[in-house]
């Protein structure tokens, strides 16, 4: 082929990356460019705030964050332990057949659609939460940490296994010549070689976590204010921007969507980074 | 190389190890052929041949290592000697069996710890709390390999940064301080220089007076002359 | 560590099993069993006769069919946008980048793999509104605003399955056609696109269960609850995900209810075999490498 077609072919080629990667930088610039008018008029200040109250003129947004952190945490104290007992369980405890068949079972699971699981818990965890509680119509922000946990469940277990699996053959050789039991090779040579991987899909199902919209729109109970127990109704950043689309667009109000967007965009940059932060210092230390 | 056929049909003092009729198969494959063996008790037993034969593959069967491999069966019978009595491998608990039959591979495998933290592993497996009981247990495994003098300022390193016959005497030490009654060791002076080859040869013929059965692998020629009571050739599959 | 812990630890292990498989199976059994009144043909095609519905000779107005039609198109438009814009750049980065632009790229995708889908939406929202201000009056969230968002959101996925393919050919074969005399880009045309396909059409179905289920994305960019199917790429849609968040809130009785039930099967059912094409292709790969060692 002649060298001008290549030439041609790699300048088309870079120009699909540059616009791929062009996307990103497009969601950032809109955020920022549809939020300044809240910088400008110097009312950010306006938005970190707790009261809520359109027609007077308030608009915080920190009910909406302190609801994301607190359903992203509750979920992930239920999620962790249980994914790890039932990663340790495919990658040591169980064998053979039974244990891939777990697995496949865990990854169908993660293809599971959002929606699905907050229309099941609408009708059967919502009722039994509002039962036990006694009070409340069972859309609070600890119906939407469970249903959270479950989602993210099979991500963790998933991240979690695939850690443990790589673990190198020669500590697991020398830990079973050594007559380990299986509960010690996982507690004394598995998990500690395993950690960091573990953490790090950590870190991206927290993302997944914070980033999801349905089931806090759909069982969080949507209340603007700062849940004080775990039958208190909450919003997320996520679910406020899905509430709030419907209303006026020229309106201040509207406006705050688009702060909430650049914070979730801000977060996931930090994720990022973040990561890519742990595996070079993991990376430096094992040097 | 001449293969050194010393088989003195004999006269065993004792047996460690009866095996009879151990066939191994590795998916559908014969690699061990009905396999009739005794070891002695007490003294060293040396594996020989050809690679590939299959001499790593039998010293998998004595501590059943092969059970985690997916692909092998084992046919036949293997008994080791317990207070008197000849047990059959296969009833013994795992990790019964693995603390009795000590194995060392061919690649150093060092746990991702530190120095001491390897050597002392079995004795955490075990139990064992005492920190007295278990640094004087690591200093003397590791005087016993000769890789005191060389490690002992630095017992917090991890291991995997020594050299490799470093590691290898590092995984000596630790698969020789609860003293198991057997030992099998693949390759042991591979990774070796002159120097540390003899160290170890002079462990070996102690640990054999101090009354442990030893089974070696091994291609040295040498080693096997000066330090081995029995010579089994494994070829294809047979003794 | 004494037995007790010991056996707590595999008890725990095993309770976690349970736990894991139980709430997943009463999930989807608790849904199954509340679908079940639901299924039948009237549930796709309402009143109308199927083969009039599918010739398109009249409108269904309270069967799914539009939703699912919906879905299928967006579905397929959003693979229209993406897969060429992917696997463009997938191949950029596997073949020509530089280490420098690597890192650069990779960034940016990972950020964008990461976003929320409601910032997505969002993104494709003020996209609308741009060009609604600036290019024609005719554009506003539709079905084309909806399917350049999804596209966006799924490209990440498509970049990452072509780069990893093409990456972790065997050394021997990504060098052949090169050792024999051959150019960069016959090699890419002729070699490594064909003996990756799998791993790059494993990707794409991966892409578009992603699309099918996605919620929030359509929330903001223009799907509605009642529209039939699109008129045109400018018009509103329906699509099965958003049919069942309005029916959750919005039933007026246990008839309508069951309907959201029996949806929520057929999506699931739609994503159930996206997953077990992409599963078995992803077989395919693995036993193709098994034997070039």
């Amino acid at each position: 082929m002649q060298p001008f077609t290549e030439k041609c072919v790699e300048k088309g080629l870079l120009l699909s990356t540059i616009l791929s990667g062009s996307i990103t930088l497009c969601i950032l610039f809109f955020m920022v460019i549809f939020s300044l008018p809240l910088f400008e008029g110097g009312q950010i200040d306006q938005f970190i705030r707790l009261e809520w109250n359109p027609y007077e003129g308030d608009f915080g947004i920190l009910p909406m964050m302190v609801g994301t952190g607190l359903i992203a945490f509750l979920a992930l104290v239920i999620a962790v332990p249980f994914g790890l007992g039932c990663s340790a369980l495919i990658s040591v405890f169980a064998h053979g057949n039974f244990s891939s068949l777990l697995r496949k079972i865990v990854e169908l699971m993660t293809g599971i659609p959002t929606v699905i699981y907050g229309f099941a818990a609408l009708f059967l965890l919502v009722p039994m939460i509002r039962e036990i509680f006694q009070r409340g119509t069972g859309m609070c922000i600890l119906s939407a940490s469970i249903m959270l946990a479950i989602l993210i469940l099979p991500t963790i277990i998933l991240f979690m296994s695939d850690a443990l699996n790589s673990v190198p053959k020669s500590y697991l050789d020398a830990a079973d010549a050594l007559g380990a039991t299986s509960a010690q090779k996982l507690i004394y040579v598995m998990i500690p070689s395993a950690w960091s991987g573990m953490i790090s899909g950590l870190i991206l199902a927290t993302g997944r976590v914070v980033g999801d919209t349905l089931i806090a729109l759909m069982i969080a109970g949507n209340a603007i204010q700062v849940p004080k127990s775990l039958s208190d109704s909450g919003r997320t950043l996520t679910s406020h921007i899905a509430l709030i689309i419907a209303s006026d667009y020229e309106s201040l109000e509207f406006k705050s969507i688009f702060l909430c967007g650049l914070i979730l965009f801000i977060y996931t940059t930090l994720t990022v980074f973040g990561l890519r932060l742990f595996r070079y210092l993991k990376i430096i230390g094992d040097r | 190389m001449p293969v050194i056929h010393k088989k003195k049909y004999l006269y065993m003092q004792k047996i460690k190890i009866k095996i009879d009729g151990l066939t191994f198969y590795y998916n559908q494959k014969r690699i061990l052929k009905d396999i009739s063996v005794n070891i002695e008790e007490s003294a060293i037993t040396t594996i020989a041949g050809p690679s590939g034969v299959g001499k790593s593959t039998f010293l998998m069967v004595m501590n059943r290592l092969y059970e985690s491999i997916p692909g092998c069966k084992v046919k036949g019978k293997v008994e080791i000697k317990c207070d008197g009595d000849y047990l059959d491998i296969r009833k013994l608990p795992l990790t019964t069996l693995r603390r009795k039959v000590g194995m060392v591979f061919q690649n150093p495998n060092p746990l991702p710890m530190s120095i001491f933290k390897n050597v002392a592993f079995p004795l955490k497996l075990s139990g064992i709390k005492n920190q007295k009981h278990i640094k004087e247990s690591v200093e003397k495994g590791l005087r016993d390999v000769c890789l005191w003098d060389e490690v002992n300022n630095r017992l917090g390193d991890s291991a995997i940064k020594l050299s490799g016959g470093q590691q290898q005497r590092l995984c000596l030490a630790r698969a020789i301080i609860m003293t198991p009654e057997v030992l099998m060791l693949d390759e042991p002076t591979a990774s070796l220089d002159m120097e540390a080859s003899a160290k170890i040869e002079e462990l070996l013929k102690k640990l054999k007076d101090k009354g442990t059965t030893l089974i070696i692998v091994s291609h040295y020629a040498d080693l096997t002359k000066r330090i081995s009571d029995h010579v089994l050739t494994l070829r294809d599959g047979r003794f | 560590m004494n037995k007790t812990v010991e056996y707590g630890i595999i008890f725990f292990s095993w309770i976690s099993g349970v736990i894991l498989i139980g709430t997943i199976g009463g999930l989807l059994f608790f849904l199954l069993y509340k679908a079940v009144p639901s299924i039948n043909i009237p549930l796709i095609f309402g009143k109308i006769r199927p083969i009039d519905a599918l010739l398109l000779r009249k409108e269904v107005l309270d069967g799914l069919f539009p939703a699912i039609s919906g879905t299928l198109l967006l579905v397929s438009a959003s693979i229209i946008w993406a897969v060429p814009l992917g696997i463009s750049a997938g191949v950029y980065m596997a073949e020509y980048s530089s280490p420098k632009q690597k890192i650069c790229f990779n960034l940016l995708l990972d950020i964008l793999a990461g976003i929320p889908s409601i910032v997505v939406g969002l993104f494709g929202f003020t996209l609308a509104i741009i060009l609604h201000k600036y290019l024609s009056e005719r554009i506003c969230p539709s079905f084309l605003i909806s399917s350049i968002a999804l596209s966006a959101l799924i490209l990440p996925y498509i970049v990452r399955a072509t780069e990893q393919s093409i990456e972790s050919t065997p050394f021997s074969i990504k060098t052949t056609c090169i050792l024999l005399g051959g150019s960069k880009l016959q090699n890419i045309i002729h070699v490594l696109i064909p003996y990756n396909i799998s791993g790059i059409i494993s990707g794409i179905i991966l892409a578009a269960g992603r699309c099918a289920e996605d919620t929030a994305v359509i929330m903001l960019t223009g799907v509605v609850a009642m529209a039939g199917l699109p008129s045109s790429i400018f018009s509103g849609y329906e699509a099965l995900p958003f049919y069942i968040f309005y029916i959750s809130s919005n039933f007026s009785s246990q008839e309508e209810l069951a309907t959201g039930f029996g949806a929520s099967i057929i999506l699931l059912i739609l994503c159930a075999f996206l997953f077990t094409i992409a599963f078995i292709i992803k077989q395919k790969v693995a036993t193709r490498f098994a034997g070039h060692t």
